[in-house]
């Protein structure tokens, strides 16, 4: 490393500094705090000086680590041998990952907190793997995801809380609906792409939540929908006492009543769910119409010379990938027994598709490490409130630094001349 | 022989500009026809039409089949392909880079393998109909990689192949649609003589042996003047001249269009 790259970076990094001085210094510096009457400001200094310092140094140690990437690659080197094991062992880690998903309630630490994370990081796994479908297979980057989320929980309140059908009718119709949204979004987009596909489903997304709050009749509106019916175990309710001549799961099998009971089932309810989705994609891509959607991702020109019906596979893409993130909506709804439009802003269609970008564009494991990574990122730093969208960034930040292709990134081919070499 | 592409009085027009002002020609079954022409000249819009990228201002191009004449115009995009069966490769290449060569060559035959899938249903229940059907599209695959000498690395990125075979690629990823006119734009671009004379070898081959009439743009004239049953000329737009190889090499228009007029 020569002298002249270290005043360099050093350059570089006391810019970067002066940068988050300015970004920091109005945001974080001065605070408003209300004292008896009339609000006034309370300056920081120390918090600011401690973040720039902080961004000045990561900058500092990110130019070195790009200036001599064969003396200081700890994390990439670490991160590359990951990839290179996963790739190896794939189906033992992802066998080791499911058991270890069925057992994990009955482990000796697992309490109802643990519980609640894990339900929340599967639901994110979820949606990453519906949404995979639509970013990484078929390529269309679609900001606008939580709208088929929110069609689904809503189509499944709505219908669950008007004909009183149970949670295994409601679902599929749920998934339908929201098939069904996706193809109407399909049709005026299928012209666009990249950047201009991004804003029309970003806007999509919008538009969805907008009409949840004003259509006061149907969704009832920013007070949200409640008493959504809670998920029977085939039948049988989760309640203390059921009602005169009814079974409930816990009299029926003769246990101890607990809340957990409700809890567990809905954690095999989503591991499932999200394992058929898995399943349902990795199968998918093998066929015709999955290899058609990683064509189009790839060259949309060269498809339609080859008599590939582009609007076809766009609107396929678009109405699976909804109906999973339809079906992971019911199932939100059932959990949460409310649900508003409050739930489904832009931040949750952007973390899902973080999850898939960050995980590496189509890599079904991907999606499995980003999840638990971001989500548990938040959860850990969940004492830190508002700064914990920091924790959130910085991860970010650092996948995209070391793994800018996400953290695993390598395609298998869906179909093999020679069978499996290694 | 019989004729099995003609084309009559096509225009084109974009805005004021005319990229080909009235052009007629004839392409015969089991030829190889070359399109040349200077920078410039309108031969990639001739093909942008012919494929359905572009519809012609005026002008009719007609598809000969055993009994009746199929009209290019009614198809647009993927339908060219798919139904009128006319396929082609580009200038610059478009294969798919991230999928394997197979794959390349799979998607290639999307529609019948869309089929044999029951639209996905037999494929995901998993039926040996469908296994069948897609054994034989590898088959298929196979027997082109083999012509191309590609066998090897099928299970390969064909973004990785070298460029030469990246060409190759394409022409026979055209080829699995089973097309009865395959266009080339510029197959030759970018190869070195060895390679050239490879090509010169599988346009033969797709010529004689599957009966495929071949329309082709080149600048490269070895494998012009080695290849061509016949030779269409054009400059701005307009056909100057008509012919088979031989006679083009004489022609006072042509040597006129692409040297330059004697002062």
């Amino acid at each position: 490393m020569e002298k002249q790259d270290i005043i360099k970076s050093f350059k570089d990094s006391l810019f970067t500094g002066l940068i988050a001085l300015a970004l920091f210094g109005p945001i974080v510096g001065l605070r408003t705090a209300s004292k008896g009457e009339g609000l006034f400001i309370t300056p920081q200094w120390g918090v600011v000086f401690l973040l720039v310092g902080l961004c000045i140094v990561g900058r500092f140690l990110i130019n070195i680590n790009s200036a001599r990437r064969t003396e200081f690659k700890i994390f990439s080197t670490l991160t590359s041998k990951f990839s290179s094991i996963t790739k190896d062992k794939a189906k033992h880690f992802a066998i080791t990952g499911i058991l270890f998903a069925v057992v994990f309630p009955f482990l000796p630490f697992t309490d109802r907190y643990f519980m609640d994370v894990a339900i929340m990081i599967l639901t994110y796994i979820m949606l990453g793997w519906g949404l995979n479908i639509v970013v990484g297979l078929a390529g269309l980057l679609d900001l606008g995801y939580v709208a088929f989320y929110a069609v689904g929980a809503y189509s499944y309140a709505l219908i669950a809380t008007t004909f009183g059908w149970s949670f295994w009718i409601c679902l599929p119709l749920a998934g339908l609906f929201a098939a069904f949204f996706g193809i109407l979004l399909g049709f005026p987009v299928l012209r666009l792409r990249g950047d201009y596909l991004a804003i029309v489903t970003l806007g999509f997304g919008e538009i969805i939540r907008i009409i949840l709050i004003n259509w006061y009749e149907v969704t009832n509106g920013p007070d949200g929908i409640t008493g959504i019916p809670r998920p029977s175990f085939f039948g049988l309710p989760f309640k203390r006492s059921p009602d005169e001549g009814e079974m409930s799961f816990h009299t029926f099998f003769g246990l101890e009543y607990s809340t957990m009971h409700r809890i567990i089932f809905l954690y095999y309810l989503i591991l499932v769910l999200a394992l058929i989705t898995n399943y349902f994609t990795l199968k998918i891509r093998k066929l015709p119409v999955g290899r058609a959607w990683e064509a189009l991702r790839e060259d949309e020109i060269a498809c339609k010379s080859l008599g590939v019906n582009p609007t076809n596979t766009k609107l396929t893409a678009f109405a699976i990938g909804a109906m999973f993130g339809g079906f992971a909506g019911s199932f939100f709804a059932t959990r949460q027994a409310f649900i508003s439009p409050e739930s489904f802003t832009f931040i949750e269609s952007a973390i899902i598709v973080a999850i898939v970008v960050l995980g590496g564009m189509g890599s079904q494991t991907g999606v499995v490490l980003a999840s638990i990574f971001l989500i548990g990122i938040t959860e850990i730093f969940r004492d830190l409130e508002q700064y914990r969208m920091i924790a959130f960034g910085g991860a970010m930040v650092l996948i995209m630094v070391f793994k800018p292709k996400g953290i695993l990134a390598n395609r298998k081919p869906t179909i093999l001349m020679h069978g499996d070499k290694k | 022989m019989s004729n099995l592409l003609s084309v009559e009085k096509l225009t084109m027009k974009f805005g004021g500009l005319v990229a080909i002002d009235d052009l007629s020609f004839d392409a015969k079954n089991n030829q190889i026809t070359s399109i040349i022409g200077p920078n410039g000249a309108g031969k990639t819009t001739v093909f942008n039409c012919l494929t359905g990228f572009y519809k012609p201002t005026t002008g009719q191009m007609y598809l000969h089949q055993a009994d009746n004449k199929v009209s290019l115009r009614k198809y647009t995009d993927f339908k060219i392909a798919h139904v009128a069966k006319v396929a082609r490769t580009f200038q610059n290449i478009r294969l798919f880079p991230a999928m394997s060569v197979l794959e390349n060559l799979l998607v290639a035959q999307h529609n019948e393998l869309m089929i044999a899938s029951g639209y996905s249903l037999y494929g995901l229940l998993n039926l040996k109909s469908y296994r069948d059907k897609e054994q034989l599209a590898v088959n298929k695959a196979k027997y082109w990689l083999d012509i191309i000498g590609l066998t090897h690395r099928a299970d390969d990125n064909a973004g990785d192949l070298p460029y030469g075979d990246q060409r190759k690629l394409e022409i026979v990823r055209a080829m699995c649609i089973e097309p009865k006119l395959l266009c080339l734009d510029e197959p030759a671009a970018g190869l070195n003589p060895k390679e050239s004379a490879e090509l010169n070898k599988l346009l033969k081959f797709i010529k004689t042996e599957k009966k495929t009439g071949i329309l082709l743009i080149e600048h490269d004239m070895s494998v012009v003047m080695g290849i061509s049953d016949h030779v269409v000329v054009l400059n701005y737009g307009k056909k100057i001249f008509e012919g088979t190889a031989e006679q083009t090499k004489k022609s006072k228009e042509v040597i006129e269009a692409y040297l330059g007029v004697d002062e």
